[in-house]
Order: structure tokens, then C-alpha cells, then sequence
């Protein structure tokens, strides 16, 4: 059916009504629902993907609102979880969110995953990461990376069997130094978040090139985008052959 | 040889002269690595868990040649 909400969706090249039904089927997992999980879902709710899970078990804090933008003060101390399913409801009651009001870990990741075509990381930590890399390398399930310190943000599209894993980006566990939170430019979480949800839409609809395979970094001080290729690590225990 | 030398991220702490995307152009000696570069200049190599060289992905112990681009990051975990 057409729908005066994805017009101008529908009329883009290659998009049409079929890609506007591939969304609608599509069932999508965001893991995090900070800074890089607010422009996540909200652009994913509002482009019609049809389910819609939201992984957080934290609750919403004054400080968060400097660039989560998926809240408003009065969230504040409400679930994450709940918070953004109302938000992305008002947003898009076509949608439909699934809660998982808990912390993403290798315990739960397995159960969580079931029954998700595509996997958005909008974690904090490296650990996460980890556990998210390994159950969707198991599942066969592509999950597009992204993170952000301060002026500096990475994204990168990782397809099992086809692309290099985040452990051979990162082969050692280690997480960032820093004693106290870094500070973050709280529109560069609104340029890495939206090139993730590009992605995932792109992907859905198989439209172009994912970014698969490269490592896209964008330096925002400088305002410079750079692309580094991402080989395969034979030696990788999760996609080493 | 000569090398061009990017820091990414935090690690730009280190040289806040290199904050500003231009590279670092440096004379090192043959048989230089990646990490006696880094080392050279003030970054702890401690820090640094990405390398890429030319654009590809690489370690602290590659053996660079003239004309090598380096790129060097530290741990970037935030979301």
C-alpha cells in the first residue's frame, strides 16, 4: 500500500514501493539507546522498518540530554527502553518496538538476537561490542558498528562470511583509558548514527554499496572523512578460517 | 626515509599540533616500525590499538617503507 508518510522515500531511485515493503517486513535490532541509538532509532521508526527492537537497561539521566536527543526532560529516570517506544510510537505508530529492558551481554545476546534480520551497534564499551560480534558472526546476522569519543567517530558494516569481524579490528580487549566519561560533540553522534541507519536501510532494500569491509572515520575538528580498508585476520578466532 | 604520520581521536593529546588533520611529515631511519615511529614522537604505544598503513589495516611492529601513510588510533568505545 502506499503511504503519503513514505513518499518521499518511495519516489528516491531504486526505493519504490518494493523497498518501502522490504522496510516494512524488516525486523531490526539496536543495541543501546544513548547518543548513537536516539539518531539510530528515530530515523529507522521514521523510514518504516517495520519491527523495531530496543536493547537498554539503563534508565534516562539529566546529562544524557545533551545528545540523546530521543528524550526530553521529562524522561528523566524513566527506562530508556519504555522512554524511546513511546517516543518512536508518537514518531511512528506504524511501527511496531519490541523492549528488551536489559544489558546486551553474552548470556542474554543469543535469545535477544533470535528472530532479527540486522543488528545496530549503539554501545558504550568494547566488551559489548565483543559479545555482539560473536552472536551475530554465530547467527549469520550483519550488524553495522559504530562509536564516537569526543570530535572523533568510526562506522563500519561487518557481514559474516563476506567482510572482516570487529575482533580483526580489534584484536585485543581494551577499553578507553580514560578515567572520567570523555566528553563528546553531541551532533557527531547525529553524523555516525545517521551513516548507521543509512546503512541498515540500504542494506534492507539492497541498495548500492554497504560499507563493508572499511572502516569509515570522520575527524569532525578538521571536517575530514577518511576510509581505511578492513582485511580479514586469518588468525581471528571468530571469522579466522 | 620519509613517512607521513596521522593520530586519531585522543591520542591527538599527545601532539595537539597534529589535531588539525594535516599529517606529520618525518625523516626516520631505515627499517623503522610503526612503533618506533609512534614512539619517536611522544605517543605511548599503549594507546594505540588500531594501525593502518596506506590505508590498510597493519601493527605496531610493521616494518615501514619510504612513502608509508600511518594512521594510528586509540581504543574509541563511546556510543
Amino acid at each position: 500500500m502506499g503511504s503519503v508518510r513514505y513518499e518521499r522515500s518511495i519516489i528516491l531511485p531504486g526505493w519504490g514501493q518494493a523497498g518501502q515493503d522490504a522496510l516494512r517486513n524488516a525486523r531490526v535490532l539496536v543495541v543501546g539507546a544513548g547518543g548513537l541509538g536516539s539518531t539510530v532509532l528515530m530515523y529507522l521508526a521514521a523510514a518504516g522498518v517495520g519491527t523495531i527492537g530496543i536493547v537498554d537497561g539503563d534508565r534516562v539521566e539529566l546529562s544524557n540530554l545533551q545528545r540523546q536527543v530521543l528524550y526530553g526532560t521529562g524522561d528523566v529516570g524513566r527506562s530508556k527502553c519504555v522512554a524511546a517506544a513511546c517516543r518512536l510510537a508518537d514518531l511512528n505508530p506504524e511501527v511496531r518496538t519490541v523492549e528488551h529492558c536489559t544489558r546486551f551481554s553474552a548470556v542474554n545476546a543469543a535469545g535477544i538476537l533470535e528472530n532479527y534480520g540486522i543488528a545496530v551497534d549503539c554501545t558504550d564499551n568494547l566488551g559489548t561490542r565483543y559479545d555482539l560480534n560473536e552472536a551475530c558472526w554465530r547467527k549469520g546476522i550483519p550488524w553495522i558498528y559504530g562509536a564516537v569519543s569526543e570530535y572523533h567517530g568510526q562506522v563500519s558494516t561487518f557481514i559474516p562470511g563476506r567482510t572482516a569481524c570487529f575482533r580483526c579490528l580489534y584484536p585485543v580487549a581494551q577499553e578507553e583509558t580514560a578515567r572520567h566519561p570523555r566528553g563528546v560533540l553531541n551532533a557527531l553522534v547525529g553524523t555516525v548514527g545517521g551513516i548507521q541507519a543509512g546503512e541498515v536501510l540500504k542494506l534492507i532494500i539492497g541498495l548500492g554499496k554497504p560499507l563493508a569491509g572499511r572502516l569509515l572515520v570522520w575527524e569532525a575538528l578538521p571536517a575530514a572523512f577518511t576510509s581505511f580498508m578492513l582485511d580479514r585476520d586469518p588468525a581471528c578466532p571468530i571469522c579466522g578460517t | 626515509m620519509r613517512v607521513e604520520l596521522r593520530v586519531f581521536a585522543s591520542l591527538q593529546k599527545y601532539r595537539p599540533d597534529l589535531a588539525g588533520g594535516e599529517p606529520l611529515d618525518l625523516e626516520v631511519p631505515e627499517g623503522s616500525t610503526v612503533e618506533d615511529v609512534l614512539a619517536g614522537i611522544g605517543v605511548p604505544v599503549s594507546e594505540v590499538k588500531i594501525v593502518m598503513v596506506n590505508g590498510q589495516q597493519a601493527t605496531l611492529k610493521w616494518r615501514l617503507r619510504d612513502g608509508d601513510r600511518v594512521g594510528a588510533f586509540p581504543p574509541v568505545a563511546g556510543g
